[in-house]
């Protein structure tokens, strides 16, 4: 009789990070994703090494303006002489700490509001879902402007400003969960058993939303990026001098007739970058949970 | 020959063949079903009733399924060999299925008249108005009122519901009626009315049936004849008085010993030993081996062939143990 | 039915009024003297004053906001600082170029994305379906400003087919559709492609098939009018984003449109024009809401039955 032995193998146990890790580096998709983030990451972070900010990045070199992209400028030169190259780069810090920091920020607050929301039901439940309905409802550009203009132009105030359409994502997020679960037993006997309510939200409902919560951070960093830079580019997002993408088109966009490349380049680390972003989520998804992807 | 039979199944094998594994769900059968006769394919969930059916249709989804073998005529013509046009004209027409689950059968957002209607217009080439009519006479025939032809599905219960779905695959008439589990999904008393809807109605328009069901009690109470079917396999075959009361093969007999009796309330419940082999992993000869109180090696050895029980022209048993002559079940052994 | 929509309508008020509350409060501690502003550089301190005593600018916060509400009414949202003219007014007439060109988007995104998404839920795990897919992928990793720029570059100055910018004749409105719509396109196309997967698979669809529909009947017939039911929804959640789109497209295009509006007077401060368009902007996503939720009501009848009973 080899049944118990086979029994035995059928139910080898994985954890769930060593299970979704396997499934998702089977998608070349995301990995190449990963990849490219891997790298960004490190040159946003090794760029005030690699280049002097004072010097390459904000300096000005009038003779050297305007010029296309060639052996010593790769990315070609701005208005001012700038080489193109190394503003992308050390641009790349501001996109990721913002599309990081306005997610997390979001995250902390959309969790609270949404486990408060779905925990305690009733009218806690209706005011907050009604308020994240009305901060739905403007577009986001307008609330980051009201915002913006209320704070005054700078990096965390634009963090500030998109945290708020994050924190709705993810409130709906915990509050679906939280409601799905708050009603099953193990909780009741949590709660009967003393537990504060904070540590119920912890130990047994955050751990059941994980999933999409992840997936969903992934991707509103891609959106959040977007966002700043379509901010910058209006002018109500980071502040000049800053190379922020979005910045960075937007002046561009005077030249785009005689370098049109201005306008090109830095779109192209937008796209890249979220590009990566949506790769990676959407693996991410799949290796969560592999029976939504038949 | 074909022509006798509404239904002729030969040597139907059908496989899953997914990322995962090659799943055998169904492995070599024949089946035939006379005029105006109803056949119980009974087995356990797994056993590959439903891809049988499905088959029948030419529905088995591809992929991931694939039929590896096997001819089904349907009225002297082979279904596998049909073109879509031609399919689309029997369905439905010829042969109708009735659903295991009423709930997700509907389409949620047509009207109750139009989807029996549907069938109707198709293929009795009426407009979508008269075909309404005609949906509305099902309806009643079925025993609803007519007036709620203009509902939708989630306005009906479950049993109404199923009712609905009887009332579509009558609604042309056809020759065969396959129905899958067509009452598992419903409460105990709503079960009996369906089936006595259902017995009468095939009466009524003289029509052969095909009921798949674990449920050995519907059997006795519908089907005329009798097919089990174990890991994609008949095991055995008859008429309803042939394997309830002559039954030979030990699974058959395992069915019925699971059977709570009802008379004696205080036996112990006989459940049958083990669990029902993995579809991609079949053993090798009788799929039964593993789990069978009589189990010799020669069973594990060759997939044993249906033969006629004591030289009968319907009840046929797959079992090497009756190679032995003097072999008989335990149950048999008091002379049943 | 008519019961419900009047009942949503209603329901409007205290949006509105909290959303507009919100946005005053926020505008009014922006800072910037706007008597300053209209007195011009030369002015004395006592034209100062008096420009304040008449906007009513020296009123404790609730007046001003109770003033601003009674207007709101009327439809006087007081006027810019800028051109001097009606606040409300020029919104208005600036509002149909956005809705022309909103409008277009839609059109554009739904006539591309639905077959698209259709055709690669059928053809799933084919390369027709990777290529839609990447299609989608790409379109929604983009940022739809720079898609502008782009566009430019290519078919205005290189291929010089259309113009740069401005709001001429139908031709100026293509790049700025597709400008918005290519975002939404490339979002409706993933949403139908995961809803038709799913009704695909729905017992439902083998009911259909197994009573003879041919395989174009069970798909649009059956399959779409179940599949647009979270379709619809998808894109009711998205119109904000073709509001946020028009800003941009507007802004990159010269488009006179209430995004540039919004644009325009943030940069010169113009703070009654920023609060008033904001504050329409959020009405008109709440009316654009309640749009998307009748239609969605027409598509379900389980959902068409509750509002009518609700009612």
């Amino acid at each position: 009789m080899a049944q118990p032995k086979e029994i035995k193998n059928q139910y080898k146990k994985r954890t769930l990070f060593q299970e979704t890790w396997r499934r998702l580096v089977k998608n070349r998709g995301a990995m190449l994703g990963l990849g490219f983030l891997v790298l960004l990451i490190l040159a946003a972070a090794l760029s005030p090494v690699l280049f002097n900010y004072e010097v390459d990045v904000i300096g000005q070199n009038m003779q050297e303006r305007l010029m296309a992209p060639c052996g010593a400028h790769w990315f070609g030169t701005d208005e001012y002489g700038r080489d193109l190259f190394a503003r992308v780069i050390y641009g790349a810090r501001y996109s990721l700490i913002i599309g990081v920091g306005s997610v997390l920020l979001g995250l902390v607050v959309g969790t609270i509001l949404g486990s408060q929301a779905g925990f305690h039901g009733g009218v806690t439940d209706s005011i907050i879902m009604r308020g994240i309905d009305i901060f739905y409802s403007i577009p986001n550009i307008m609330t980051a402007v009201v915002i913006v203009s209320l704070l005054g132009p700078s990096t965390v105030n634009l963090m500030i400003a998109l945290a708020f359409s994050c924190a709705s994502s993810f409130a709906r997020i915990v509050r679906a969960s939280v409601m799905t679960i708050r009603d099953q037993e193990y909780v009741e006997s949590s709660y009967a058993m003393g537990l504060p309510t904070w540590k119920i939200i912890v130990k047994h409902i955050l751990p059941n939303c994980l999933s999409p919560i992840i997936v969903q951070i992934t991707l509103l960093i891609g959106t959040t990026i977007i966002s700043a830079s379509s901010l910058s580019f209006l002018g109500i997002g980071v502040p000049a001098p800053a190379p922020e993408w979005g910045a960075l088109l937007s002046a561009g966009r005077g030249h785009i007739r005689d370098a049109s490349y201005m306008c090109i380049i830095p779109g192209l680390a937008i796209m890249f970058t979220v590009l990566a972003l949506n790769l990676l989520g959407d693996g991410l998804r799949d290796a969560l949970d592999p029976k939504l992807k038949k | 020959m074909a022509e006798e039979f509404v239904l002729d199944i030969k040597n139907l094998a059908v496989h899953y063949e997914t990322e995962d594994a090659d799943v055998h769900a169904v492995n070599g059968i024949d089946i035939v079903i006379g005029k105006k006769r109803t056949l119980g394919l009974v087995g356990e969930t797994g056993a590959g009733k439903t891809t049988t059916a499905l088959s029948i249709l030419n529905l088995v989804p591809n992929p991931p399924g694939v039929i590896k073998s096997g001819e089904i005529y349907l009225e002297g013509k082979d279904v596998l060999k049909m073109t879509p046009t031609e399919l689309e004209k029997m369905r439905g027409n010829d042969v109708a299925m009735i659903f295991q689950d009423p709930m997700t059968a509907l389409n949620p957002v047509m009207t109750v008249g139009d989807q029996i209607g549907e069938s109707i217009a198709i293929h009795q080439n009426l407009s979508k108005k008269d075909a309404f009519e005609k949906a509305k006479e099902m309806l009643k025939m079925v025993g609803i009122a007519e007036s709620r032809a203009y509902d939708y599905p989630h306005q009906f219960s479950g049993g109404m519901k199923q009712r609905v779905v009887i009332a579509i695959a009558l609604a042309c008439s056809p020759q065969l009626l396959i129905a899958d589990e067509p009452t598992t999904a419903l409460d105990v008393t709503i079960q009996a009315q369906v089936l006595e809807l259902m017995k009468q109605l095939i009466r009524e328009k003289e029509m052969s049936m095909l009921l798949i069901t674990h449920d050995l009690g519907v059997v006795a109470e519908v089907c005329e004849d009798v097919a089990v079917m174990y890991a994609g396999r008949i095991v055995e075959k008859g008429t309803a008085d042939d394997v309830f009361n002559h039954m030979r093969h030990p699974y058959t007999e395992g069915l019925f010993d699971s059977l709570p009796n009802l008379k004696e309330r205080g036996e112990e419940l006989v459940p049958i030993k083990g669990l029902m082999p993995d579809p991609s992993d079949l053993p090798p000869g009788c799929a039964f081996a593993p789990r069978c109180p009589y189990a010799t090696e020669a069973c594990s050895q060759a997939v044993p062939e249906l033969t006629a029980v004591d030289g009968s022209k319907t009840h046929f048993v797959a079992c090497s143990a009756y190679r032995n002559p003097e072999f008989s079940l335990r149950g048999n052994k008091d002379g049943r | 039915m008519l019961k419900y929509i009047l009942k949503r309508l209603v329901m409007l008020i205290p949006v509105i009024m909290v959303t507009s509350f919100l946005i005053f409060w926020a505008m009014s501690l922006t800072g910037g003297d706007p008597a300053l502003m209209l007195a011009g550089d030369n002015a004395k301190p006592e034209q100062i004053e008096q420009i304040r005593e008449e906007l009513g600018l020296n009123d404790p916060f609730i007046v001003r906001y109770g003033n601003y509400m009674k207007g709101m009414i009327t439809g006087d949202m007081g006027q810019s600082y800028v051109t001097k003219r009606d606040v409300f007014k020029t919104f208005m007439e600036r509002l149909p170029n956005t809705l022309m060109l909103g409008g277009a988007a839609v059109l554009i995104a739904v006539v591309v994305s639905l077959p698209l998404g259709i055709y690669t839920a059928i053809h799933q795990n084919t390369w027709k379906d990777t290529a839609g897919m990447i299609f989608a992928l790409f379109g929604t990793s983009m940022p739809n400003f720079w898609l502008g720029l782009m566009l430019i570059i290519l078919f205005s100055l290189k291929l010089g087919l259309f113009p740069t910018g401005g709001k001429g004749g139908l031709d100026s409105l293509v790049l700025p559709a597709v400008t918005v719509g290519f975002g939404l396109a490339a979002l409706i196309t993933r949403t139908t492609r995961s809803s038709m997967l799913d009704v695909l698979r729905q017992d439902y669809m083998t009911t259909a098939r197994a009573k003879g529909c041919s395989e174009k009947q069970v798909i649009t017939v059956h399959g779409l009018k179940n599949a647009l039911i979270p379709i619809i929804t998808a894109i009711g959640l998205q119109m904000s984003l073709v509001i946020t789109g028009s800003v941009l497209a507007e802004t990159v295009f010269s488009w006179p449109g209430i995004g540039r509006l919004v644009y325009d007077s943030i940069s010169k401060r113009d703070i009654p024009m920023v609060t008033g368009a904001i504050i329409m902007c959020s009405i008109l996503m709440c009316i654009i809401n309640l749009v998307v939720d009748l239609i969605y009501a027409f598509f379900d009848p389980r959902i068409k039955a509750q509002y009518s009973k609700k009612g």
